[in-house]
């Protein structure tokens, strides 16, 4: 419960920021996703209970402030995270390159679900989601890639200031 | 004795425990896909939490921007600016209402009644927050339930339509934009009066759908609401074509249109708090109803 809550507070305040700050960018469809890079901190650091709910209410959060009235993202952060945490057996999160590049082809996978999830779901025309997928997933995804780097930094340089071990999805490797 | 092992042990209980959260969140998405609802008094409740905050965050940007802009920047040109720009959007407003009660002249009908189709009651809202995904168009505002607003209520700008009420908390509400893909607006095209339904397109466009290929359409028609349906006045701006093709076979052509207001740069919005009625049902059919009661 004390590492719940100051999580959970983290991922309101950048939901808050990504609804309101960075709609103030210059290309307003195209921002960075923050909660999905918070979403990839909290599976590779943090445990899978923890994260597994965290990540399934950010998802909710965003289903709620977004004109989406199917719930797509409920179901695509905690599949994100759960797939993150079976990848992080594999990887290290370190390095500008590797934590951009993972972040971008997620961020590309994600739309790929949404994609499909939005167009089984909804008489939407593929014509205009497929478009989508070039006028902003491709750059959006972009730029989710680059900002993760530096807020993966300040997420664990939060995390040091705030948990004795910050790291504990790392530690328990190997044990779960 | 298998199964108790099978929960108890840990690497299971975590296999579960994804299959559960996942099993939940497709039942989450199974309700609100046909329903087109969630859970409705934990959505508001976390409407409520957050507004709040988006709504500071907002009001912080705002103040720091139009300090910026203010003294920083240019001194009074910006305030001269917006105040220019008022005008014109107000003009264009007069503009279209003058040549809707032209037509609507044209069509004998009275001045009045014109007046009294536009003269709705309607309050004010300010924009607190944007979609926080790329792939839906919506914003959230600072009027709710208890200002009287509720779903599907339509809303709008000087300069034209905006949007319908989606979600609504005890102070909050979502509007889902006209260019989202799941809006579709009853309108018509202002020169020709052939009615048509515009839907989003996801950018900030939207698209006439089921126009009809014998209606003479051309780029830079205004396109008006028809006050069909229910939830839009009628006569009110939606947007301008900006382009038509009429593919080599089928009943309908295609026109793609780019809205009157521009909706990435949303700050304040009006609700219509009126419902408007739905047209009266043809005389023939109310007949037929009247003797299947009566069987």
């Amino acid at each position: 419960m004390r590492r719940f809550v100051p999580l959970l507070l983290a991922g309101i305040i950048l939901l808050i920021l990504q609804t309101t700050w960075l709609s103030f960018f210059p290309i307003p469809r195209i921002r960075p996703d923050l909660l999905l890079i918070f979403t990839l901190y909290l599976a590779f650091f943090f445990r899978p209970f923890l994260g597994g709910i965290l990540a399934f209410f950010m998802g909710y959060l965003m289903d709620l402030f977004s004109g989406n009235t199917l719930g797509v993202y409920t179901f695509s952060r905690t599949l994100v995270f759960f797939a993150t945490q079976f990848l992080k057996e594999r990887f290290y999160l370190e390095g500008f390159f590797f934590q951009f590049l993972f972040a971008f082809i997620f961020g590309i996978l994600e739309g790929g679900l949404l994609f499909v999830l939005i167009h089984g779901l909804e008489p939407v025309s593929f014509e205009n989601l497929y478009l989508s997928l070039f006028t902003f997933l491709l750059p959006q995804s972009f730029c989710t890639g680059l900002a993760a780097p530096f807020l993966f930094f300040l997420f664990k340089k939060a995390a040091s200031l705030l948990f004795h071990r910050p790291e504990q999805g790392i530690k328990a490797r190997g044990r779960a | 004795m298998w199964i108790r092992d099978f929960f108890l042990s840990r690497r299971h209980r975590l296999f579960i425990f994804i299959i559960l959260l996942l099993l939940f969140s497709l039942v989450l998405m199974s309700l609100r896909a046909k329903q087109k609802k969630g859970v409705e008094f934990f959505d508001a409740l976390l409407m409520e939490i957050c507004s709040p905050l988006q709504k500071a965050a907002t009001l912080t940007i705002q103040t720091v921007q139009g300090t910026f802009r203010k003294y920083v920047f240019l001194v009074n040109l910006e305030s001269e600016n917006r105040m220019l720009k008022q005008k014109i959007a107000e003009l264009q407003e007069e503009n279209n209402r003058t040549k809707e009660m032209k037509l609507a002249m044209e069509r004998l009908k009275q001045l009045h009644q014109f007046r009294e189709k536009n003269s709705l009651s309607m309050i004010g809202a300010e924009v607190i927050g944007q979609d926080p995904s790329s792939w839906f168009k919506s914003v959230t505002i600072d009027k709710g339930e208890r200002d009287g607003v509720k779903k599907g209520m339509a809303v709008i700008s000087a300069a034209g339509v905006i949007g319908q009420i989606l979600k609504t908390a005890s102070h909050y509400a979502t509007v889902l934009l006209i260019t989202d893909y799941n809006s579709a607006i009853d309108s018509i095209v202002q020169r020709t009066r052939a009615k048509a339904i515009v839907e989003g397109k996801g950018a900030n466009r939207c698209q006439l759908k089921y126009l009809l290929r014998t209606e003479e359409v051309v780029v830079g028609d205004a396109v008006v609401t028809s006050g069909l349906a229910g939830n839009f006045p009628k006569g009110l701006m939606v947007g301008e074509i900006k382009k038509v093709d009429k593919k080599g076979h089928g009943v309908f052509q295609y026109a793609e249109l780019v809205p009157s207001v521009d909706l990435t740069r949303l700050e304040e919005v009006f609700v219509v708090m009126e419902p408007i009625p739905p047209p009266p049902p043809p005389k023939e059919e109310k007949i037929k109803k009247g003797k299947k009661i009566k069987k």
